[in-house]
């Protein structure tokens, strides 16, 4: 077991339950009322995080599971500006075009 | 590097498609010809003559018994796709074959393979038996999306989409609203996620087919077999009505929604979509209600999806993208087919040119 681990609240009747009963099976729960993802490998080994795409990464590491969870925007020490979308094409152009005079 | 998948079977058409004219569809990049023998099985071969290319799926090219006869110089092909008869002469080349493919006929589908025929027998076909299935009715269609298939695979596995995409048919607050729960099969190579909303808006999709007035339960539950069969089992019933323990469920309306997702070509892809339901199975009126309802809501993820592809390939690779926590099931789909992918080039033979000399 990797990381703190919160106590999962009872769910109502309606929570899905495990439904995959293969040997391999990975789950990842969104934790209700909540924004965190709790992981569950085949091998037994939980982990709690925010972000999909860490939880897969730390879920495929099996069997060498990191300590942690990736967090996102871990390590970001600020927001960058965003870049431009860059048009290749006429098409792509949005809006109307404007008529040279 | 290719998008497709290679050594899988895809659906190709449905059954009623396929009968006694020749039928041409491309499939994952290959111009198929389909058609049915006279004991009613279906075959399918490649769809250009090796003569001079022309279509066989053109007319005046026909069926004669068993063969087809080529409508541009009368090349005739059995159902092996071995050429029988040429003009004018007695001794037919050798080489004058067309490729053939595994057919098999399940679930109301044609399903072809695509890749290394050796593997057809130790690739598994999905199966989606509500489709024709006693118990069940079944509403069905296509519609052709310019848009690679990887679009449509995001757009079903994240079904918060719903919300604002396909509000007033299908969306509600709740979708989006809602958790999911996902689960990988790594061996079974099933991917699940499982939406459960106990108190939920009753969208006009599901309130005019059931009739339920007021708020509902309502389950979605995805079970995706990458690279091309989609299944949602949908439950709705009224607030409070859950299945028995014993997994009985009188009280729940059940539509069973599927799609087959079908490249046709890098950029494009057959959006085989079917609702399969199990009440009011005799009601006329419902069937056009849902066929309709259903189709407006693929034609909205058309154009949404064919926007987006035309965005995508204007754009140099790289873009950045975000995933957030209801893409959790998506990203599970991107990794299986992905390694699908690399598993099924490592058999693409190299082109048919290169291969003749």
């Amino acid at each position: 077991m990797t990381g703190p681990l919160r106590t999962v609240p009872a769910g109502p009747t309606a929570t899905p339950t495990r439904v995959l009963e293969g040997d391999r099976v990975t789950r990842v729960a969104w934790l209700p009322g909540s924004d965190r993802l709790l992981g569950e490998c085949s091998c037994g080994a939980r982990a709690e995080g925010g972000d999909p795409i860490g939880m897969w990464q730390w879920l495929l590491a099996h069997p060498d599971h990191p300590t942690q969870v990736a967090e996102p925007d871990a390590g970001a020490a600020a927001v960058h500006v965003p870049p431009p979308h860059r048009v290749a094409r006429p098409e792509q152009a949005a809006g109307p075009r404007t008529p040279l005079r | 590097m290719t998008s497709i998948v290679r050594n899988q079977w895809y659906v190709a058409a449905y059954g009623r498609e396929i009968g006694r004219e020749v039928f041409g569809r491309t499939i994952c990049g290959e111009s198929i010809l389909f058609w049915r023998r006279e004991d009613g099985t279906a075959t399918a071969m490649s769809d250009r003559c090796v003569h001079r290319r022309f279509p066989l799926s053109e007319k005046p090219s026909h069926l004669v018994g068993d063969t087809v006869v080529c409508g541009y110089h009368g090349f005739t092909y059995d159902a092996d796709g071995k050429c029988v008869a040429v003009p004018g002469q007695t001794r037919v080349p050798r080489t004058a074959r067309l490729k053939s493919y595994p057919v098999v006929e399940q679930d109301s589908f044609v399903w072809v393979f695509i890749g290394d025929d050796d593997r057809s027998d130790t690739v598994p076909i999905p199966r989606a038996p509500w489709l024709d299935q006693e118990g069940y009715t079944t509403v069905s269609g296509m519609e052709p999306l310019a848009a690679r298939a990887s679009l449509l695979v995001d757009n079903l596995m994240d079904l918060s989409h719903e919300t604002y995409l396909h509000g007033g048919y299908i969306g509600t607050p709740e979708v989006a609203n809602t958790p999911i729960t996902t689960e990988v099969d790594e061996d079974a190579q099933v991917v699940y996620v499982s939406r459960h909303m106990d108190d939920a808006d009753c969208p006009p999709f599901y309130a005019k087919s059931t009739g339920i007035e007021g708020r509902i339960v309502r389950w979605q539950d995805i079970e995706f077999h990458p690279p091309c069969l989609y299944l949602l089992h949908s439950r709705v019933a009224p607030v409070g009505v859950l299945p028995n323990e014993d997994g009985t469920d009188p009280g729940g309306f059940h539509v069973e929604v599927v799609y087959a997702i079908t490249p046709e070509t890098e950029h494009s892809t057959h959006d085989f979509w079917a609702v399969a339901r199990d009440f009011a199975l005799e009601d006329e009126g419902v069937s056009d209600f849902l066929r309709e309802s259903n189709r407006t809501v693929v034609l909205q993820d058309v154009v949404a999806l064919d926007a987006l592809e035309r965005v995508l390939a204007g754009e140099p690779d790289g873009y950045q993208e975000l995933s957030i926590n209801i893409d959790t099931g998506g990203l599970a789909a991107r990794r299986i087919i992905a390694a699908q992918a690399a598993a099924g080039a490592e058999q693409v033979p190299e082109s048919p040119a290169a291969l003749a000399r």
